[in-house]
C-alpha cells in the first residue's frame, strides 16, 4: 500500500431507513493534504463525512456498509471501538459549539482530562499549543477562563477547532466549518486550515467553491450521493472532465 | 352589506372582549396566590418573632413557645429524602432523555407519570406499610421516604425535560472527540447544564417542604425537639396542622405563623429556583 494514503475509503454506503444517502463510494486520502467535498445541498457530504468517524451511526435507524482503512484498520470492522475511530478521526461541526458552562480553557482540555490526563502543566502546554494552532491564541491568552459561549461566532469555531486538535487526530474532518461565519471570520479559517495540513489531514466539506479551490489540494463532487468527480482541485476548478462538474462550479446547476 | 368600517369595529370588539376574557382568567389565577400570603401575613406575622424560631412547644396551657422543633424536623426529613430520591431522580431523568426508547423507558415513564398523580395521602400510606408496620414505630425515616416518593417523580420528568431540550450536536461533538458515552452524557451534557437540572430539584424540593399528608403517619409530629430519624419527628406542615385543629386560641395563632412561615420558604425556594437559576439559563442562550 501507498505510505503516503492515510485514509482508504471502499465502497462506503449509507443509509437513512430505506434511503440511500451515500453510494458506494471509494476513495484514498493521502496525508497531510486538504481535501474539499463540494456538491448540491442534500447530495450527501455531511452523512460521507459522519459515516468516517462513525458518528452517522448515532442517527436511530442508520447504516453503512463498506470500508474505510486508517492504520491498517478497517473503522467499520465489527471489532472496531468507535470511541478509538473517534481519537483517530476528529470532526469539527457546522455551526460552532463550545460546550456550555466551560471556560474557553476547559474548552480545548475537555477531551484530554477526560482521557485521563491530569498533569496541569501538560494540560496548559497542550492548550496554548491548540489555541495557536487554531490561530486563536492571541485573541484569548488573557481571558481563558472565560466563558467559551462569550466568544464571538468565528471565534467560537477556531475553539471547537483547537478543542478537536486537543485530542490530536491524525485526520480532521470539517463540515461546512464555515458557513455560519461572516466572511472575516472565514478567512481566518481558511488561513489556519492552510496551516493544519502542515500536521493533519483534513477532509473539509464547503458550499463555498472559491474556498474549494483556495485551500484544498484535491476536490471531490457529489451528487445524489454518488461521487461523480475527483481530482486535483486545480484541474476540477480549470478543467472538468464531467459535464456535471462543469455546470456546478459554473453556477448553472445546484 | 355592511361597510368595511363595521367590519373593523366588530373584529376590534372581538378583539377587545378576548383580551378581557384572557385578563379576568389570569387574574383569576393569581388572586388565590395573592389574598393567601395577604391573609396569612396579617393573621401570621404578629407572632413572627425569634421565639417562634427558638423555642419548642410549652406544655398545654402555657402561653408562648415556637416550632423549632418542627422547622429542623422538616428540614431532616426534606434533607433525608433529596438524598434518597434526586440520585435516582436524575439517574432516572438521564436514562430516559440519553436512553429512553426501549420498553423498559416506556414503563419508566409510565410508572413516574403515574406517581405523580399518586394522591399524596396514599403515598402517606406506602410509608406507613413499609417503614412504620414492620419497625413498629412512626419515624422520620418513614416520613422522609414518603416525601422522596414526592420528589423522586418531578425530577425524574424535570431531568428528562431538560436534557431532552439540549441539542444533539453537543453530545455529537462530545462523542467526536473520542470520549465514551457515559463520560460524554455525565460531564458535557448534565456538568454543562447544571444549573437548569438544579432549577427542577429545587421545585420538587419546595413542593415536598409543603405536603402535609405523606408525614401524618409516618413521622407522625411530635412537640419535641428530636433528631433520631428512628422516632417520631415534628414538620412544619404536621405542627400547623395539629395546631389549627386545637381549641387553644395561642396554639391556632402560632398555626397561623407556621403558614407563614411555611409559604414563605416555599415561595422563597420557587423564586430562587427560578431567578438565580433562571437568569443564567437565559444568558446561556
Ligand atoms: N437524520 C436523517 N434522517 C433521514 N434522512 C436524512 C437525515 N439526515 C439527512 N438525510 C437525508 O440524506 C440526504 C443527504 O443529506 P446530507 O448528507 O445532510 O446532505 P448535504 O450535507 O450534502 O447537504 C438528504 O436527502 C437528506 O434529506
Ligand atoms: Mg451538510
Amino acid at each position: 500500500m501507498n505510505q503516503d494514503i492515510i485514509l482508504d475509503v471502499k465502497d462506503l454506503n449509507a443509509w437513512f431507513g430505506n434511503f440511500h444517502a451515500v453510494k458506494s463510494i471509494s476513495k484514498s486520502y493521502k496525508k497531510n493534504t486538504i481535501n474539499a467535498i463540494i456538491g448540491p445541498s442534500g447530495c450527501g457530504k455531511s452523512t460521507y463525512l459522519r459515516c468516517l468517524n462513525r458518528i452517522h451511526e448515532e442517527v436511530p435507524g442508520a447504516k453503512v456498509s463498506g470500508e474505510a482503512i486508517i492504520d491498517g484498520q478497517n473503522i467499520f470492522d465489527p471489532k472496531a471501538d468507535p470511541v478509538e475511530v473517534r481519537r483517530k478521526i476528529g470532526m469539527v461541526f457546522q455551526k460552532p459549539n463550545p460546550f456550555p458552562a466551560m471556560s474557553i480553557y476547559e474548552n480545548v482540555v475537555i477531551g484530554l482530562k477526560l482521557q485521563g490526563i491530569k498533569k496541569k502543566s501538560f494540560l496548559l502546554e497542550q492548550a496554548e499549543n491548540c489555541l495557536r494552532k487554531a490561530a486563536l491564541w492571541d485573541e484569548v491568552k488573557d481571558k481563558l477562563n472565560k466563558d467559551g459561549m462569550s466568544l464571538s461566532g468565528g471565534q467560537q469555531q477556531r475553539l471547537c477547532i483547537a478543542r478537536t486538535l486537543a485530542v490530536n487526530p491524525p485526520v480532521v474532518l470539517m463540515d461546512e466549518p464555515t458557513s455560519a461565519l461572516d466572511p472575516i471570520a472565514s478567512a481566518k479559517i481558511e488561513d489556519l486550515m492552510s496551516e493544519l495540513k502542515k500536521e493533519y489531514t483534513v477532509i473539509v466539506v464547503t458550499h463555498n467553491m472559491q474556498q474549494a479551490a483556495r485551500i484544498s489540494d484535491y476536490t471531490s463532487f457529489f451528487v445524489l450521493g454518488e461521487l461523480i468527480e475527483h481530482n486535483l482541485s486545480s484541474e476540477i476548478f480549470t478543467r472538468p472532465k464531467m459535464k456535471q462538474t462543469e455546470d456546478y462550479i459554473t453556477g448553472r446547476f445546484g | 352589506m355592511r361597510s368595511p368600517e363595521t367590519y373593523f369595529k366588530i373584529r376590534k370588539l372581538k378583539n377587545s372582549l378576548f383580551h378581557l376574557v384572557v385578563l379576568i382568567s389570569a387574574i383569576c389565577v393569581m388572586a388565590p396566590l395573592f389574598i393567601v400570603v395577604a391573609f396569612l401575613l396579617q393573621k401570621g406575622a404578629s407572632g413572627f418573632n425569634l421565639d417562634f424560631f427558638t423555642n419548642i412547644p410549652k406544655p398545654v396551657g402555657e402561653i408562648g413557645g415556637g416550632m423549632k422543633h418542627a422547622i429542623i424536623g422538616t428540614m431532616i426529613m426534606v434533607s433525608l429524602a433529596s438524598l434518597i430520591a434526586i440520585p435516582i431522580g436524575l439517574l432516572g431523568g438521564i436514562f430516559l432523555s440519553e436512553f429512553g426508547k426501549g420498553k423498559i423507558a416506556t414503563l419508566l415513564r409510565f410508572a413516574t407519570d403515574l406517581l405523580t398523580g399518586v394522591p399524596s395521602i396514599v403515598i402517606g400510606i406506602f410509608g406507613y406499610l413499609l417503614v412504620v408496620i414492620p419497625f413498629k414505630s412512626f419515624s422520620a425515616l418513614a416520613g422522609a421516604l414518603s416525601l422522596s416518593l414526592i420528589i423522586l417523580p418531578i425530577v425524574i420528568r424535570s431531568t428528562e425535560e431538560i436534557l431532552k431540550l439540549i441539542p444533539n450536536h453537543y453530545r455529537e461533538a462530545g462523542l467526536a472527540l473520542g470520549l465514551p458515552r457515559w463520560k460524554m452524557i455525565l460531564f458535557i451534557i448534565v456538568k454543562g447544564h447544571l444549573s437548569q437540572l438544579f432549577t427542577g430539584i429545587i421545585l420538587a424540593i419546595s413542593r415536598a417542604a409543603g405536603e402535609t399528608a405523606p408525614l401524618l403517619f409516618t413521622a407522625f409530629g411530635s412537640l419535641y425537639l428530636s433528631y433520631n430519624v428512628k422516632a417520631p419527628m415534628a414538620s412544619l406542615p404536621v405542627q400547623i396542622y395539629n395546631y389549627a385543629i386545637s381549641p387553644y386560641k395561642d396554639w391556632q395563632s402560632q398555626a397561623w405563623t407556621g403558614a407563614f412561615v411555611l409559604i414563605t420558604l416555599v415561595l422563597g425556594l420557587n423564586l430562587f429556583a427560578r431567578t438565580v437559576f433562571g437568569i443564567k439559563k437565559l444568558r446561556r442562550k
